[in-house]
Formats: structure tokens, sequence, C-alpha cells
């Protein structure tokens, strides 16, 4: 682990592809855990991985993981990282243990621990009793739990999965998930999950790194973000809205309509003034939620907050 | 899907440095490419050179005096070429248009290894092969005339040498041509043909300009004619060949290594436009 606590670092990193900025001006620390690195397709995702595994370099920035400079020290870095890649990306005439016991040599074991890692993997990932057959045989599903042994096979301390439930069905996705679980709930090893899935990162990720478009909308402890929004509610009346919002400014409560819903600024423990609002204008409380309380409702929040050309 | 119950060990593990990640990648595309479209042509050349070899230095044996000019029989017509030509495009266009097509490349490169350590570790791979076709039947067929008493220990000796040059600049350059013709594209078939069209077209045409020009500079176009000069030279067979052999191996060598170059390049591209 590096010495200044960080997992990975960026400093104004820039990237563009022609006349697409794929990411700009992105400044971001994370610490080790799992990290949901959250948005929509097109929002950089896939650049930032490539560009802290040192497969890219940056057009302007720099960036740091596990201490080291990706462009200075790739292997380095390397050597201490693993990567399943979003598309496929096996070889597809080798069975499943020759692929990942090879691509564990690859990154560096010895033959006959590569082997016995590789068989512990597979195992782990459930694809015990296909490990011998080929992979041109195996179905999607499997495709992404080898993808995922690969990525895992030389026992690294951080881990870049790309949208590791791409393709699959929602079984499949539940599996996978998972796995994931299991693996961040090891400890010692840290994780960082792309996908454009919110949800997938819904209680799974500690922290989170909200990009879109190349910006960042949002980055650190998801605890943090989320309560950071505590006591902004929304309720849905059935009645005379505008006196029920005229009925809880007289209680010292700010709400606003929007749309069909009213949007409420709640102090701790005023919970009682939006029903005593409602019997005082006849109207009928028919919901009562937090405004963001996921990690989707949070990056939706941002997205409608955000100005173009606006980073945070 | 097998039902088991999580199970992840973790711990430190030993590992292993760049040379052995190298192997590791060149051990794989070796094996890989054991499979009867190889296996065919790589047979077939060791059956023609060693039997035309051998017949010949026999025959020669009871008419005469074996030299190592004897030996040039199967490598001084354009039959050696060409199969090292067959051996060539179905040992070398997968190498790497296989790993661009299947995106194999990227995840090559996410481990520590670097992009010259991969084309390294295919050359050699696909190199493997080449140098077996290129040297094992020259080499084979000075062994089996030395133990049935038809050469001298020197004029083996003499020969095996010049296997090896021989072998070795042919090995060489069609491993660079392998290599660049396979970057171009993600599929092995395309590669495969490029390499066999191309060289077929260099032969053919520098012939036809020769012929229509006169000039037999242009010879040293046709990566066929270069071989030749050069075995003609390695095997001592003077006066068959109007190519200077040392600028003939010059370009053998320069553009083996200067089409692998290019790969290298390429590739480099390929891994931003796979973004």
């Amino acid at each position: 682990m590096p010495m200044d606590g960080s997992l990975f670092r960026t400093d104004s990193v820039t990237r563009r592809f022609g006349s697409i900025t794929a990411l700009s001006g992105l400044s971001v620390e994370m610490a080790p855990g799992t990290i949901g690195l959250v948005g929509p397709n097109g929002s950089g995702k896939t650049t930032l991985i490539r560009l802290l595994l040192g497969l890219l370099a940056p057009d302007a920035g720099s960036l740091h993981v596990l201490g080291f400079d990706p462009q200075t020290e790739p292997l380095r870095v390397r050597e201490l990282v693993g990567y399943m890649p979003e598309h496929d990306c096996l070889l597809p005439d080798m069975t499943g243990i020759g692929f990942v016991a090879h691509m564990g040599r690859v990154s560096g074991l010895p033959k006959e621990a590569a082997i016995s890692r590789a068989h512990d993997v597979l195992e782990f990932v459930g694809l015990r009793e296909q490990r011998y057959r080929r992979i041109n045989e195996y179905s999607v599903g499997m495709r992404q739990r080898v993808k995922l042994a690969q990525a895992i096979v030389h026992d690294p301390p951080l881990c870049f999965l790309d949208e590791p439930t791409s393709g699959l069905d929602p079984t499949g996705r539940e599996e996978m998930l998972g796995l994931l679980r299991s693996l961040s709930r090891l400890g010692g090893h840290s994780f960082v999950l792309s996908t454009h899935l919110l949800p997938d990162a819904d209680g799974l990720c500690d922290q989170v790194l909200l990009l879109d478009g190349g910006r960042l909308l949002a980055s650190g402890s998801v605890q943090r973000l989320l309560s950071s929004h505590a006591g902004e509610m929304v309720a849905r009346v059935k009645g005379d809205q505008d006196r029920f919002v005229a009925a809880l400014s007289r209680r010292g409560v700010s709400a606003r309509p929007v749309g069909d819903s009213i949007q409420l600024n709640l102090p701790a423990g005023a919970t009682r003034s939006v029903f005593e609002a409602a019997v005082e204008t006849g109207a009928q409380v028919r919901y009562l939620g937090a405004s963001v309380s996921t990690i989707e409702g949070l990056f939706l929040e941002r997205v409608q907050n955000a100005a173009p050309g606006d980073a945070r | 899907m097998s039902i088991s119950a999580p199970r992840y060990t973790s711990g430190p593990l030993p590992r292993l440095g760049r040379d052995s990640r190298v192997m590791a990648i060149a051990s794989r595309e070796f094996h890989h490419r054991a499979q009867w479209t190889v296996l065919v042509p790589v047979t077939l050349t060791f059956m023609t050179v060693v039997l035309t070899t051998v017949v010949n230095v026999f025959f020669t044996s009871l008419v005469g005096t074996v030299t190592s000019a004897t030996f040039t029989a199967a490598v001084s017509s354009p039959a050696w070429p060409y199969l090292m030509l067959i051996v060539t495009a179905t040992v070398g266009a997968g190498t790497l248009a296989d790993d661009v097509g299947s995106r194999a490349i990227t995840l090559y490169l996410s481990r520590p290894v670097r992009l010259l350590d991969y084309l390294v570790a295919k050359t050699v791979g696909c190199g493997g092969w080449l140098l077996i076709a290129a040297l094992g039947p020259g080499v084979l067929a000075v062994g089996i005339t030395a133990a049935l008493g038809y050469a001298t220990a020197t004029v083996a000796l003499e020969a095996a040498g010049g296997f090896l040059v021989v072998g070795l600049l042919a090995a060489v350059f069609f491993a660079g041509l392998a290599i660049a013709l396979s970057s171009l594209t993600n599929r092995a078939l395309y590669a495969g043909v490029t390499i066999f069209g191309l060289v077929l077209t260099l032969d053919i045409g520098a012939s036809i300009v020769a012929g229509i020009s006169g000039n037999s500079q242009v010879g040293y176009a046709d990566p066929v004619a270069n071989v030749l000069a050069v075995a003609h030279q390695a095997f001592s067979v003077s006066g068959t060949s109007s190519l200077d052999p040392g600028v003939s191996a010059a370009i053998l060598l320069l553009s083996g290594v200067a089409m692998w170059i290019f790969a290298g390049w390429k590739l480099r591209r390929v891994e931003v436009i796979a973004e």
C-alpha cells in the first residue's frame, strides 16, 4: 500500500481521442476499499481504467496507482493489479484451467503455483466442473466468470472490474455480484467496479466515483455522500398540493412542488409536521421517503444539478 | 454451473521475472501452432529437403566426389523457398491477428508485460516453427548422409554451415514478414493470403520486370531470388545467380527486422483504436 494511503490518485487528468474528450481535468483521490466507478456509457470509465493501468497516456495531468506512476512504472503497477476487461478477450481454443493458469504465468507466477491458483480461483468462481472445457464452449456467464478468475489468479491487492455484469441475465448478474461481495469481504483487497448499471454499485461499494461525459460529478464515501442529503425527502399527496405546501411552510418546513411530488427539507424529528399539515389540509400522504437514498439517486441528482461544463 | 461455497485463499505468491513472463507467452504461441495446418507443410518441407539431399548425395557419391555444393540440391530450387512460404503463412498469419481479433492483446498488455516483450514472445513462438522448418531438414539430411558414410566430416560440417546461414536468414525474413502482415488485420486468413500473395507477386513481378527491362538488379526485390542467391553462395555454387549474395543477405536480414519494427509501431496504434 502506498505511503500516502490512497489507492489511486489523479491530478487534472485529461484524455482526448481525436475531437472527443473522454476525460476532462479529472482530479480525484480514492482510499482502499470497494469503489464504484459509475456513469453512463461513454462517461470515461474505461478510459480511466486504462489510464490507471498505463495502457493509455494522459494528454495532461498525472496519475498514481498504489503509489506508482503508471506512465513511468507501468510494470510495477500491473504486477499489483488485476484487470477484467468489459469486452470478450479470451483465448477461445484454450480450456478454462489452461487459460487462467497461462495468465497467472504471464503475471509472473511459477508454473506450479499458476496451475494451483488457477484451480483455486476457478472453483471460487463456480467453474470447477467446467474448468477442462474449452472456452469457446462456455456460455456468456461462464465467460464472465473465467474473466474474473484470470483477473484474480495472481492475488492482486487491487482489481479493476470493467462492467462485470455486462451481458448477464438477472440470475447471472446476482451470482456475479455475490462473487464480488465475497471478494470484497475478504479484506486486504481493493476493487474498482466500473458499471453503467447503477444498482450494481449499491450495497457493494463503500466509495463511489461518479462520471458523466468525462467529468467528475462526485467522489468519496457512499455513506458521506448520501448523508449530505439527509433530511431531503420527497412526498406525494392526494389533495390540494398548494395548501399542503403552505401548511408545511407555516410549520417551518421548507417545501416546494416539483411535478406531482413535493420536495421537502425536513429537520431531524420534524416528520410529524408532515402529517399534521396533511390533517390540517385534508390531504392524504401517499408516499414519503428520502429523495436520495441510493447511488443511482445520487447520480441522477448530480446530473440534474450539474450545469453544462460544470465539473465538481 | 457448479454450486460451491466461495473459497478464496490469499497469501504471498512467488513471482518470477520478465524472462519467464515472455517465455510463458512464447511457449503458448509455439504449442498453439502445433496443428495439422502447420505440421503438414513442415513435414512436407522435411521430406522434400531430406529426400532430395540424401538421394542426390548418394548418387553423387557413386559417380564422383561429394562436396558441400552437392547438398544444395534441395535449397537451390524455388521449391524450398515456397515450402517455407507455406509454413510462414500457416504458422505466422494468426500470430498477432488472432490476439487482435479476440482482443486478448489487451489482456496481455494489462499484465506486467511491455509491448516489446509481447512482440518478442510472439516472434519466438512463431519463429520457432520457422527455424525448425528452415534448419531442421538440412541438418537432418547432413546427419543422415554423414552417418551413412556418403560425406566426409569436413564436407558435412561445411554443408551444415550452409544450411545454418540460409536457414537463419530465411527464418528472420519470413518471421518479420509474418509478424508484419499479421499485425495489419484481425483475421488470420487475410494475413495468410497476403503473405503468400505478396511474395508470389514480388517473385513473378520481379522476373517479368527484369525480363522486360533487362535489368537483373530488379531481382533484389524478389525474396525468393534473394534466398536462392544466398543459398548458392553458402553451398559454394558459383555462377548461377546474378544477384550479389552479400546484398541479398543484407536485404533479407534488414527487411525482416524492418517489418518486425513496423509490426511494433502498428500494434501501438491498434491498442489506441481498441479503446
